[in-house]
Formats: structure tokens, sequence, C-alpha cells
């Protein structure tokens, strides 16, 4: 056993409120300085950034985790997060399904930049990525679940866009963890891991509230049989 | 009515007037963004409990002019910022949606 530090939740150019020059290199780069071993990359409702990051942590030999951040029906923020890539790009394009369409406005939220694995940006994404999608929070975390990722309420304690501020209360269901905005003793009585992530929208803001957590190895199994595994191996 | 007029409504306190005469014809009540994207009409005032700035975006996609915080809920200084930039007003109360939008109907 040894003690790893993770950060979860994080944003590139592709997420409307994120810096344009944020790209997943920059993230990577940034978070190996920071020292740490486990990095995910959670874009707001799309997966489209992930194979820029896949290259960037093989680049700075970082254990990456695939991920995307769900705005579900109830507007609550959900951590979905893959050991693998080709899952996490299918439950992606299941989100983009159940994404309405409406035209970005760039002025009012930002632009939506794609990277390539050589570090060009690419793209641009014309639709709106700043809404809700029409899945509901437990649909979520179910769908997440059964296909082996992590399923974290995301930010529980802030005032918006959290299961606590728009559901009223933490529905019982098997998360991997919560995640928090500032540990407290509330929150571990509530019978999940309680982890921090950094949210980080720029790259000021990388590895801000990464957390350490114990594992058997540095290896992204290891990290998923802490968290998912916990329920029957303890 | 227009937003100046908004000021007259007892209970409201004004954080930000914009200027000009920005309509008020309708009053739409939500706290879900989503749907007052995919519901809330042109020239509404927005009655919502949600004090950040992305419900400034949304009411200045929509063409709202002003939005109304109930339950007594304020603006953080940086939605005041973005309000400012679209030329929004906003207003709060300390009533809930209902009775701010009671308070309200007499004067549209």
């Amino acid at each position: 056993m040894g003690l790893y530090r993770i950060d979860l939740h994080n944003h590139s150019s592709l997420s409307p409120c994120a810096e344009d020059d944020f790209s997943p290199f920059l993230l990577a780069i940034e978070a190996k300085e920071k020292g740490i071993d486990i990095l995910g990359l959670s874009d707001h409702n799309s997966t489209d950034n992930l194979k820029a990051f896949a290259e960037a942590c093989k680049i700075v030999d970082l254990i990456p985790f695939f991920g995307i951040e769900v705005t579900t029906i109830e507007e609550v923020h959900v951590l979905v997060s893959f050991q693998h890539i080709a899952p996490a790009l299918a439950f992606g394009s299941w989100v983009n399904d159940h994404l309405p369409y409406y035209p970005n406005n760039e002025k009012l939220f930002g632009r939506q930049l794609i990277y390539d694995e050589e570090g060009n940006q690419t793209a641009e994404v014309e639709r709106m990525l700043a809404t809700a999608t029409t899945l509901g929070f437990e649909e979520v975390i179910d769908k997440a679940l059964r296909e082996g990722a992590l399923a974290i309420p995301a930010h529980i304690d802030r005032g918006s866009n959290s299961v606590l501020s728009n559901l009223g209360f933490l529905p019982e269901l098997p998360y991997s963890a919560i995640e928090v905005v500032t540990p407290r003793s509330e929150f571990e009585e509530l019978g999940y891991p309680v982890l921090t992530g950094s949210d980080a929208h720029r790259f000021e803001e990388v590895g801000i509230r990464s957390c350490v957590i114990e594992l058997s190895d540095r290896s992204a199994k290891a990290l998923i049989a802490a968290l998912n595994g916990r329920r029957c191996g303890e | 009515m227009t937003v100046k007029d908004l000021s007259q409504v007892e209970g409201l306190k004004a954080h930000h007037v914009a200027e000009g005469d920005q309509a008020v014809k309708d009053i739409y009540c939500g706290d879900l963004l989503s749907d007052v994207m995919a519901n809330a009409q042109e020239d509404s005032a927005l009655l919502t409990i949600q004090a950040h700035k992305n419900t400034v975006a949304v009411a200045s996609l929509l063409g709202l002019g002003v939005i109304v915080l109930c339950n007594g809920r304020t603006p953080p200084s940086d939605m005041i910022e973005a309000a400012k930039s679209e030329d929004i007003s906003i207003f709060s109360s300390s009533a809930n949606h209902y009775k701010t939008a009671l308070a309200i109907t007499p004067f549209l």
C-alpha cells in the first residue's frame, strides 16, 4: 500500500467557462509539476478532448482517468470517470445524444476548443455545452457504475449545481465517492469516501484541491478497486 | 411597464438598474436555468433564486431585461458586474417567487 495524489476533476479549453489556451497538455504538464499521480479530465457534457488528454498523460507519465462532468436534468453536476478511453468516449456520445441543442454564444459562455493529439487546436464545438442534459441523476449514476466507471456527485457542498443544493438531500446510491470543496466531518459521516478535486478551469488552478488516497499501487485499477470495490471488498 | 417601474414595487431592492427603458411584459418564475432557457418569453422579468452570473448569461440570451432574486438571496459582485456589461437589471426580494410575482403583477 502507498499514498498517492489524485485529482479527478479538471476542465480544459473545451469547457466554455475554461480559458481558451488551457489545453489537455497544459493541464497534464502542470499536474505533473504539482506531484499528482492520477489525473482526470472532466469537461462539461463532452469527451472531445480526451484523446489529446490520453497523449498528454502518456508524455508526462501520469495515470489518466477519462471523465466527463455531466449536468443532469436536475442541473446537478456528476463526475463520471473511466480507466479506459473507449468506454469514456461511448459514454460521452450517450450524454451528447441527451443534450438539447442550442448554439453556443461565445460572448456569454466562452469558446469550446478541441485539441488534437499533437497539441494543435483543431476544432470548436458549436453547440452549447453549458446546459442540462435530459438525463436523471440516478440514471447517470446507475449507467456509470454498470459500465465500471467511477460515479461521483461533484462539489456537493457548493451552493449551485450540486446534489445538496438542487435536490436538498443526498439520495442513497452506491456512489464511488463524493466530492466536496471543503472537507468537514459531517461529510465523512455520509458513508462514502470523500474526495476533493481542483475543478481547474485555468492553469493557475491545477492541483489546488488535489487529495491523497491510500492505494495498493500507482495504477488506475487500484483506484477503481479502492473506490468501487470497497462494498464487497471490506 | 419598464424595468425602471420596478423600483416602485414594494419589497423590491434595486442592485443594478440598467440604462434605457427595457419593457417588462410578463413574469417567469424558475430555478432550473435549462427550463428558463426552454420556456421564458422575451421581455419577461425572471424571478429566481439562482444568484450567480450564469443567470445573467441566460437572461441576456433570451432578452429578459430584469432578474429578481427571491427568498432573500443577494447577487454576488461578479453577477452585478456581468449584469452591468449586459444591460440587465437586478433586484432582490425577501419574499418567495409567488408573493414577489403578486407584488409586481399590478404594475404590468
